[in-house]
């Protein structure tokens, strides 16, 4: 017989709650969204002794106040979906900041189980924490587990089924000095009297969260019946002091209990300091974390290169294979030159993305990107975008689908939004194909030369838009930064490699489906009207290119790059794709087709790489940007603004390229 | 005086890198000189300013040891374990270039000699460093 | 203990006591838990932008100029 139990999980940032859940749920997991907001949801599924469980992964907070749609999300789903435990995970090398959030846990009168994790590290520093003892003075069970290696699992999972037969549960109660219990004593009166209050809420936690000035529990005492009693009491107080206050008495009641269940140490200046003092220092900071980002691309692209040889080659047999064996011919053309050409042309550039999102998850991991991001901070703030935008933009330049997602760190909506609409021009992966094309055949040795220009032409653009949108459409100061530091630590390869795999997964993804339509789309477009030249001007795809032609000609382009553009809104990658249609060409060839075609010239392929690099997101994007913001009017924006950043600096560079092309 | 011994280390690699790293961005700017490629430095911006910023890490650190404050110490550390890091992206990748060579069929043609550069041997000297205080640095300087 | 000032003017190595936080609603309980509370301990670990690099108990935060302008501390020791 079955039982199932419902746990949320919960427990500050940083404490390894993640590896937890994984650890916990391995592949039965589901994300979805919080109903009204974009924050995530991971839902969870594994089963013990004929138990069921289902773990609700809760956002990680600090504390659990009103002030953060993270907090209020943890809360009120404790509070109103009830469920069988709560369990916190707690830092062992963190106890006491960690506790915090556990006093306000307990207030809940939930019941509570604590995962001790990461006791391994705590075991390591020389600084085991007695937890037996710790649970007896906190009424909580408590398990020691180490979420890295597995560890304590399973006496989790029993400990929480435990702990959800028990009932009634204690209330945990911190003292918060005289004058504060008075004032709880005189709220909780007439908070009884509202039975729907009473009945759902822990009348002491509601006394004391409206002691804080917590605005949510306010409205929700409006309008009860206890709203007029409760409103003259509170306006007689200055809740500031009284928040600040009862914090003091939190830390008070922890830090009488720790010295007992372990050695505090005041940790003094460790390791992970002194690498700081280096690595932040004022005029080193800078130069040691761009030696890091040369030394992540170079190890990128070399090692990269002999992978994506396997992979090119085994396409292109591949391809020769279906349109010599399959008949009828039109369908191994479809196979062969479409799809398998066409997603081929994609994963070629797959071990890239995963190697540099593979360094990207290292670095992350090993904590060294939190003071990147510190240290980027106040170039970023002179420039509009907040310090966090820093990590997105980083992961923009392998795909700008997780770059995007990974902006909801940032918690004012207008630098989110900002960070967001800046992004693409990141030149992410997907547009190396056209860079590596047009790049070989127009300016040979200087290629590398060419493609650093882009690289930074993009972050250019970006650093530029984020400035205007700040001073336009988007007004008002970029929001203050804080961010933990967490310790230096060796990254386990599994950890990081589910990180890479979970960003690098999501460009297969993109690969799998729209550039499979988009390849067989192209194909359709260049093969119809039946009977016409495979790709040629009296196709669908001429036809089309024709018709959009007059709106690049003064760019320099002709009706084939137009169909080419046209496709590159699906994925970038398309736009070599279809150019290989189109000028009936393969791979080597389409170097010489391209260099021979009398209407393309060094200057406009310079002008064409700069309108692949900045023209409107890809569809994957745009669909994320639609997800995150929640806002087609933005969406729409980011296209718009796109394009025609992408146009006029196009024509520009297409203009004054040949006075510096001339002498190369 | 275990400390003499690594101010002299990190001054050693330090005016190595720093100096390698000086000839690399100057070739690349004014050309090859033949007389470097025996070293095996070639002219290339990018490795230059890296083998540059390494090198002004452990010089910065030696200078405050040399007025007296621990303060150096770290900087030594992280400038080994950068020498070390780099070298061994070098390597990864002079290995990854060699295989793609294989695959494609121009291993003959192919010498590894054309990927050796300062970052990749002086990374050496920084491995004697890591193995000679390795243990020393990570078991953490908690002493405030 | 004499006067008290923002943590943002503290050198690096500095140890000093909270003596309150002056920002405004959210951020003040967000550094609340945190651990920024009056009478915690805390110490100035990387000082050398105009952002710092602050340990409070076991942990380490990043905090720009402008926050740590508002939480007041009282130097305990002189600094390193």
């Amino acid at each position: 017989m079955t039982r199932e139990i419902r746990i949320a999980l919960t427990g500050n940032p940083n404490v390894g709650k993640t590896t937890l859940f994984n650890a916990l749920t391995g592949s039965r997991q589901h994300v979805g969204n919080w109903p009204g907001v974009t924050v995530e949801k991971k839902t969870g599924k594994v089963s013990r002794n004929g138990c069921e469980f289902e773990v609700v992964d809760l956002p990680g907070t600090y504390s659990l106040t009103a002030y953060s749609a993270d907090e209020v999300i943890a809360r009120d789903f404790i509070l109103d979906e009830k469920p069988d435990v709560v369990v916190q995970v707690v830092d062992a090398t963190n106890l006491e900041r960690n506790l915090y959030l556990t006093t306000q846990l307990a207030e809940l009168r939930t019941p509570l189980v604590i995962a001790l994790n990461m006791a391994d590290m705590a075991e390591a520093q020389g600084n085991p924490i007695d937890y037996r003892k710790l649970s007896g003075f906190l009424e909580i069970p408590i398990v020691r587990t180490v979420g890295t290696r597995g560890e304590g699992l399973q006496d989790l999972l029993d400990a929480a089924v435990k702990e959800a037969k028990t009932s009634p549960h204690h209330e945990h109660t911190i003292g918060y000095g005289n004058e504060a219990e008075e004032m709880i004593a005189k709220l909780t009166d007439p908070l009884s009297a509202d039975r729907t209050l009473s009945g759902k809420y822990p009348l002491r936690w509601l006394a004391v969260k409206l002691l804080e000035g917590d605005e949510n529990v306010l409205a929700k005492v409006r309008g009860g019946a206890a709203s007029a009693r409760v409103q003259s009491i509170l306006s007689s107080i200055n809740s500031d002091e009284y928040e600040a206050t009862m914090a003091d008495k939190r830390y008070e009641a922890i830090a009488a209990i720790l010295p007992q269940v372990h050695r505090t140490n005041t940790r003094g200046t460790t390791f992970s300091d002194m690498v700081d003092r280096v690595v932040t220092n004022r005029y080193l900071g800078i130069p040691i974390f761009l030696a890091l980002m040369w030394g992540a691309f170079e190890l990128t692209f070399t090692v990269a290169t002999p992978f994506m040889t396997v992979i090119d080659t085994l396409t292109v047999w591949l391809a020769e294979f279906a349109v010599a064996s399959i008949e009828p011919a039109w369908l191994g053309s479809l196979i062969g030159d479409g799809i398998i050409s066409g997603v081929g042309a994609v994963l070629i550039f797959l071990p890239n993305i995963l190697i540099l999102f593979l360094i990207l998850a290292l670095l992350e991991d090993s904590g060294y990107l939190a003071r990147a991001a510190f240290i980027m901070d106040r170039p970023l703030y002179a420039l509009g975008l907040p310090g966090k935008a820093f990590i997105p933009m980083l992961i923009g330049f392998g795909c700008n689908v997780p770059a995007i997602m990974a902006t909801r760190s940032i918690e004012s909506e207008k630098d989110r939004l900002i960070s967001i609409l800046v992004n693409p021009f990141m030149s992410c992966s997907a547009r190396l194909p056209v860079y590596v094309l047009f790049a070989g055949a127009f300016f040979g040795a200087h290629a590398g030369g060419v493609m650093f220009f882009l690289y930074v032409l993009g972050i250019a653009v970006a650093i530029a838009s984020a400035k205007l949108f700040r001073s336009t459409i988007l007004p008002g100061e970029v929001s203050p930064f804080v961010m933990e530091m967490p310790p230096y630590r060796l990254p386990t390869a599994m950890t990081s490699l589910m990180h890479m795999w979970s960003r690098g997964s999501m460009y297969l993804r993109k690969a799998g489906t729209i550039i499979l339509l988009g390849a067989m789309l192209v194909w359709a477009l260049a093969s119809f009207p039946y009977g016409v030249e495979y790709g040629s001007a009296e196709s669908f795809a001429g036809m089309l290119g024709h018709l959009v032609e007059p709106l690049v000609a003064p760019l320099g382009f002709d009706w084939k790059v137009a169909v080419a553009l046209i496709f590159g809104f699906l994925a970038k990658e398309v736009v070599v794709g279809s150019l290989g249609v189109l000028y009936g060409a393969g791979e080597e060839s389409l170097t010489d087709a391209l260099f021979a075609d009398p209407s393309l010239s060094a200057a406009t392929a310079l002008a064409l790489m700069v309108f692949v690099l900045l023209y409107m997101p890809c569809v994957a994007a745009l669909g994320v940007i639609k997800k995150e913001t929640g806002s087609w009017k933005w969406t729409g924006f980011a296209v718009a603004y796109g394009i025609v950043v992408a146009w006029v600096l196009a024509f520009v560079v297409g203009h004054l390229a040949p006075f510096f092309i001339g002498g190369a | 005086m275990s400390n003499g011994i690594k101010i002299l280390f990190g001054a050693v690699l330090g005016v190595l890198y720093a100096a390698c790293g000086l000839l690399q961005v100057v070739q690349a700017i004014f050309g090859t000189m033949e007389s470097l490629e025996a070293l095996f430095i070639p002219g290339n911006i990018f490795s230059g300013s890296v083998l540059l910023v390494i090198g002004t890490v452990f010089l910065t650190g030696v200078r405050k040891l040399s007025i007296g404050t621990e303060e150096g110490m770290p900087f030594i550390y992280v400038g080994i374990l950068f020498s070390v890091g780099i070298g061994l992206v070098e390597l990864l990748a002079l290995c990854a270039l060699g295989a793609d060579a294989y695959l494609v069929g121009e291993w003959a043609d192919w010498s590894a000699a054309d990927a050796v550069n300062p970052l990749l041997y002086l990374a050496v000297i920084g491995v004697l460093g890591l193995l000679a205080w390795g243990k020393e640095f990570f078991r953490g300087a908690r002493a405030a | 203990m004499e006067g008290t000032c923002p943590l943002a003017l503290l050198a690096a190595g500095t140890e000093a006591k909270v003596t309150d936080v002056r920002a405004g609603r959210g951020m003040q309980a967000r550094l609340l838990g945190m651990g920024f509370c009056p009478d915690a301990r805390v110490t100035v670990q990387c000082a050398d932008r105009g952002s710092i690099i602050v340990s409070v108990g076991d942990a380490r935060y990043a905090l720009s100029r402008g926050i740590a302008m508002k939480i007041f501390v009282g130097i305990a020791k002189g600094s390193a």
